[in-house]
């Protein structure tokens, strides 16, 4: 939150995760990763403000999405950061902001299913959890079980629900 | 090295193994294929269980076990298991090691079925094929054959013709090559070229790779023509298929534009791709190969099996 004006537009959080600098109308694709459509099936008491083609000294303009009394996992932080690497995170905890410092994992267990419909880890009750390895030069994905190799870009798509 | 090392190895990939145990593999299949092997696995249980049709590697492994005194059991036809009323692949694995079986081969139509059955099972587990991913015993005996018939692999130009998209030989047989110092040719109609996954593997690992529609491109420089058939079963889309069906066909007309002591060389079984003319020529080099099954998975059975 880099610029005055958006706190015309959102209060500060007191509690919760703030997703900062995600690259112009593609908060829809962050917020598909961070599953944040569970809250509403759970009625859980977390409201999410997104912010879209605001104005960023490091961007031009970006999209921000704000997380209040909610902390996103760090796996999935990490997997957001992924896909846009000028994403920031920030946790707000009693007002007081943290960053942090996303990881680039060496693999991803879950939360992602394979593209390959074929792919053992696509079969219905094989209790099995699909299991990426990350390619980061290539900016892909490999399956462990069938190997078919997907964009970081992609992940969106195959967001497990 | 020597064969103890490779006592409870799985075989799924084969990307598993180095270029000096598939050495050591293939000189163990040269020695069982001279002498024969002692029935060093009496008492042993192996489950062959095959979700898929086949008949060289249910048959091969079959035999290679039996030689070796080893004792068979499992299924060829999913229809007429539990499978059918919808059995998971993790508790057949998990039944038939109950059932004391020492070692497991799985033939899948899944992608990744061997590795996931591999991480259930606690005894080897053999890959009989699985998707249209990898079949990695069948690349190590298209590679013996490659040695047995010209005395090493290094420096020989291969040609892999065919269905490279779906054809799960075709792709273990390029990571098999890519130990050795060879040139690929891949060799496909466009709706048939090789996945971008067999492509980057073989790009990180530094293989020459030449690709073409046109077999006629490359065939003057081929020590082997690796033919494959087009994966009917595999292909999702059946106008797919009817658009590529009847693209290429290999006879002698076509061999006799390739240099002095080509070698064809097919997993088999062939449809229409390969004709039936040069089975008796100096070029048939697919019997031979499909020979070289049961030595080799003899080979296998013993070294991975306790």
């Amino acid at each position: 939150m880099d610029e005055p004006h958006d706190k015309l537009l959102v209060r500060k959080i007191e509690q919760g995760t703030v997703i900062d600098h995600i690259p112009a109308w593609k908060s829809e694709l962050v917020l598909r990763v961070l599953r944040l459509d569970r809250f509403g099936r759970r009625s859980a008491d977390v409201s999410v403000a997104i912010l879209e083609n605001v104005s960023s000294k490091l961007l031009g303009k970006k999209d921000v999405v704000k997380v209040d009394r909610w902390r996103v996992d760090e796996k999935e932080a990490d997997l957001v950061c992924l896909i846009f690497p000028t994403v920031t995170v920030n946790y707000i905890n009693s007002w007081k902001v943290t960053k942090y410092s996303p990881r680039v994992p060496d693999k991803i267990e879950g939360r992602i299913r394979c593209p390959e419909l074929s792919c053992i880890s696509n079969a219905p009750r094989e209790p099995l959890t699909p299991r990426f390895l990350t390619l980061k030069e290539e900016r892909s994905l490999q399956c462990a079980y069938c190997d078919t190799l997907f964009d970081f870009d992609r992940i969106p798509d195959y967001v497990m629900a | 090295m020597n064969e103890s090392d490779f006592v409870g190895r799985d075989v799924v990939s084969i990307w598993d193994f180095s270029r000096e145990e598939l050495e050591f593999i293939f000189d163990r299949t040269s020695e069982i294929e001279k002498s024969g092997s002692p029935r060093t696995l009496e008492g042993k249980l192996v489950a062959l269980l095959f979700y898929e049709p086949s008949t060289r590697t249910h048959s091969t492994f079959e035999v290679a076990a039996q030689r070796l005194g080893c004792a068979t059991t499992g299924f060829s036809a999913p229809d007429k298991s539990s499978v059918a009323k919808g059995e998971t692949l993790h508790d057949t694995i998990r039944m038939y090691e109950g059932y004391g079986a020492d070692c497991i081969v799985v033939r899948h139509n899944l992608m990744g079925a061997s590795r996931f059955a591999a991480e259930v099972a606690s005894v080897p587990l053999i890959s009989g094929g699985d998707g249209s991913r990898e079949h990695p015993t069948q690349a190590m005996v298209d590679l013996y054959a490659m040695r047995k018939t010209f005395g090493k692999i290094d420096g020989l130009r291969v040609g892999i013709l065919g269905d490279l998209k779906y054809g799960r030989t075709a792709s273990s047989l390029c990571y098999g090559l890519s130990n050795y110092d060879v040139e690929i040719s891949l060799i496909a109609p466009d709706l048939l070229a090789a996945r971008k996954e067999t492509l980057a593997a073989l790009a990180k690992k530094g293989v020459k790779v030449r690709s073409t529609s046109d077999v006629k491109d490359v065939l003057g420089s081929l020590d082997v023509l690796y033919v494959t058939r087009i994966q009917k079963e595999r292909i999702p889309d059946p106008t797919e298929y009817e658009r590529v069906r009847g693209l290429y066909k290999v006879d002698l007309e076509l061999l006799r534009q390739g240099k002095k002591g080509l070698k064809v060389m097919h997993p088999l079984p062939r449809l229409d791709e390969l004709a039936n003319e040069i089975d008796g020529t100096e070029y048939a080099g697919y019997f031979t190969q499909a020979a070289a099954g049961v030595p080799l998975r003899m080979a296998l059975l013993r070294m991975v099996v306790s």
